[in-house]
């Protein structure tokens, strides 16, 4: 069994004053269980955000649930046609370990990383 | 949806008590508040009542205040005992004056009516009876369906690992004592795929792949990866433009949250040089004869997140020595956790890497390491061995070695093809897989590609390398430079504005001895007046002249001439590959 339960583990977001960014943290283990909760934290927000910044200072370990759910969120911004280019999504704050796994994926070259 | 009737078994041997209940609780169900239907029947004792339990099948089990004072702890367990796993309450009736004694404890009945009755309060207890049951009901109904499920996906995935077996029958890993590896029976489940095979001329690719996710779903990426893989390496696509593929087609199927981490080896043994991909994958590990460490780090997005016109496919190139051996792994092994919690990591598997070890021991070495860290037994390892110079060639397309050396040709015809590649075709075209496509038309052909395989590409690969783009062999003596070689191969490649190659081939038959010639020529200034003197610096450097000489009945090239005419001889193909094979060893 994979250790799955850990408890704890939650997504919190901000949006700034005026709607431009959108701010998601992510706590604990960054794993399949939280991928409504990720996804909610991003949808449905009307005006879409320009900049999502996607804050890792919490976030223990990070598997490749969370690397897809990232993908789905570069997706979710790139979607529009309007204003490609414009969108971006950071991610920063990252720990050494969870930038390694980052870094492994060379998330590095469609993520802004700090 | 009306539930069905609430099966009330009462237990009594005095018939006016047992009629006297039973009225009461039809009265409670006609009051209708809180309680629905109720059936209830009689007996007179608690062996009828086993005797007859499973036509009675009662909700709840009430002793009347004749039989209560008799009733034993064993015939309770009995009834419990019919009940199963739905628990079946047992009500006992006591009358207001008997002093509750722990003997009725005892007897372990669930709650107790008094008498004279309350049917105010008997229709409460009714009704929290019902809804327990109820509750109850639909857990073991929920449980049911989750056993149902589960036993259904336990045979979908005995069916998947079945399919995915049979397709891995395809592969060469078990042809060969120079590829070991490790991959559990639940592999393909994690989303781990290992796949081998043998390009034409004798050059072994090897692939090791991470989906992400787990199941069923991390599974099926598997089909197209390992179809596109055994379809395109046996045609002889280069290690780009198979992953160029591969990519393409997973970005196409998988949905947007997956992917597959992968690396993926082209050894050719010939040569004594090896490539490598890596995109997501742990970093693989070279360990030299001498037993220092080479680390081959991910540099690449994995396959299936970029779109088409993203995917960069540049590799690493490294030379042969013997002795050396790479190692890939899935992150299951990082990931394998102690008691503590804590994970294996790469530090320590680099030190299981670096330790002095007997012989051909490493790779058990390697897993002892990992199971005796982790606490339990981990169904997602995959590690991989290869001992990269000892690897054969790929067998002789057709042929068994040793097979009878005159052989049953069938007519040869005489034909000719001429191609002509511009600059926008060697760009980033391979013209090769395409030759062979055409020369596998060609009657007699298929049991000599391997020795065509070879010469053409030498022959494409120095006129491209040396004739077009000037590139200087001497650098690849050292390792810094053999990775500057292919540095500037692929980017003069890229640069290409101008020039030409032309590749000429023409069968001719002698009676089913015939001769295929090839000729090559491009439109650089020509080879060097050292050519063919053996000295390491010159166009055809290292092992690709021998090699060359070897496999050819003639070979021709000439200083200042960048034509170069081979000539293959047809009919000696067994006498030919098994000299072909004594110089790759």
């Amino acid at each position: 069994m994979a250790v799955s339960v850990r408890s704890g583990a939650r997504v919190s977001s901000e949006l700034s004053e005026g709607g431009d960014a959108l701010t998601i943290r992510v706590c604990g283990n960054f794993d399949f269980n939280l991928h409504r909760d990720f996804q909610r934290a991003y949808q449905n927000l009307s005006p879409a955000p320009r900049h999502y910044r996607i804050d890792l200072s919490e976030t223990l370990h990070l598997d490749s649930a969370a690397l897809g759910m990232l993908l789905l969120l570069r997706d979710h911004c790139l979607g529009d046609e309007d204003d490609v280019g414009q969108r971006q999504v950071e991610l920063f704050n990252a720990s050494d370990h969870v930038e390694n796994i980052l870094l492994v994926s060379n998330f590095d070259k469609i993520f802004t990383l700090r | 949806m009306s539930p069905a009737p609430f099966r009330v078994l009462i237990i009594e041997a005095d018939s006016g008590e047992a009629a006297r209940l039973r009225g009461l609780l039809e009265q409670c169900a006609r009051s209708g508040q809180g309680i629905y239907a109720i059936d209830a029947r009689l007996v007179s004792d608690t062996r009828r009542a086993l005797d007859n339990y499973p036509q009675l099948l009662p909700d709840l089990v009430i002793y009347g205040p004749a039989a209560t004072p008799w009733v034993t702890r064993e015939e309770l367990q009995r009834i419990r005992a019919k009940a199963g796993l739905e628990p079946v309450p047992i009500l006992f009736v006591k009358s207001e004056r008997e002093t509750l004694g722990s003997a009725c404890l005892q007897t372990g009945c669930d709650d107790i009516l008094i008498k004279p009755y309350n049917p105010n309060l008997v229709q409460l207890k009714l009704a929290a009876l019902q809804r327990f049951c109820d509750f109850n009901r639909s857990l073991v109904a929920q449980r049911n369906r989750m056993r149902r499920h589960h036993a259904d996906l336990l045979h979908e995935q005995a069916s998947a690992r079945q399919i995915f077996s049979n397709m891995g029958q395809e592969s060469c890993l078990d042809q060969t004592r120079a590829i070991r590896y490790h991959l559990s029976p639940r592999a393909v489940l994690n989303g781990d795929v290992l796949a081998a095979a043998y390009a034409p001329g004798g050059k072994l690719m090897l692939l090791l792949g991470d989906f992400t996710g787990h199941g069923l779903a991390a599974a099926v990426g598997a089909v197209p990866l390992t179809s596109i893989f055994y379809s395109m390496v046996p045609k002889g696509f280069s290690l780009c433009h198979i992953l160029r593929e591969l990519n393409a087609k997973l970005h196409r199927v998988l949905p947007a949250n997956m992917f597959c981490c992968a690396a993926m080896l082209e050894l050719d043994p010939h040569k004594h040089c090896g490539r490598l991909f890596n995109g997501g994958m742990p970093s693989a590990c070279l360990r030299h004869g001498s037993g220092s460490l080479r680390l081959l780090e991910s540099r690449h997005l994995p396959l299936g997140v970029l779109a088409e016109g993203q995917f960069e496919e540049a590799v690493v190139q490294f030379p042969l020595d013997a002795g050396d051996h790479l190692y890939l792994w899935s992150d299951g092994i990082h990931e394998a956790r102690n008691l503590e919690g804590e994970m294996f990591g790469e530090v320590r598997l680099l030190e299981a890497m670096a330790v002095p070890v007997e012989e051909g021991g490493r790779f058990e070495h390697i897993l002892a390491a990992v199971n005796r860290f982790s606490a339990e037994q981990h169904d997602d390892l995959s590690l991989v061995e290869v001992a990269l110079a000892e690897v054969p060639s790929g067998p002789v397309t057709g042929i068994e070695m040793g097979a009878e050396p005159t052989l049953e040709i069938g007519r040869l015809g005489e034909w000719s093809i001429n191609f002509t590649l511009g600059p926008e075709e060697l760009r980033d075209a391979d013209p090769l897989p395409l030759l062979h496509s055409v020369l596998a038309q060609v009657p007699g052909a298929a049991k000599f590609q391997d020795p065509l395989t070879i010469v053409l590409g030498e022959l494409f690969r120095n006129a491209l390398e040396h004739g077009l783009l000037r590139l200087d062999s001497a650098l690849k003596r050292t390792d810094r430079g053999f990775a500057e070689y292919y540095r500037q191969l692929d980017c003069g490649r890229r640069q290409l504005t101008g020039g030409w190659i032309r590749i000429a081939l023409r069968c001719r038959d002698r009676g089913g001895k015939g001769l295929l010639e090839v000729i090559v020529e491009d439109s650089g200034p020509g080879l060097p007046e050292d050519i063919g003197s053996g000295d390491r610096g010159t166009a055809y450097s290292g092992r690709g002249l021998p090699l060359l000489r070897a496999i050819c009945r003639k070979l021709q090239l000439q200083p200042g001439s960048s034509r170069v005419r081979a000539v293959l001889d047809w009919g000696q193909v067994a006498r030919r590959s098994r000299r072909q094979r004594e110089l790759a060893i």
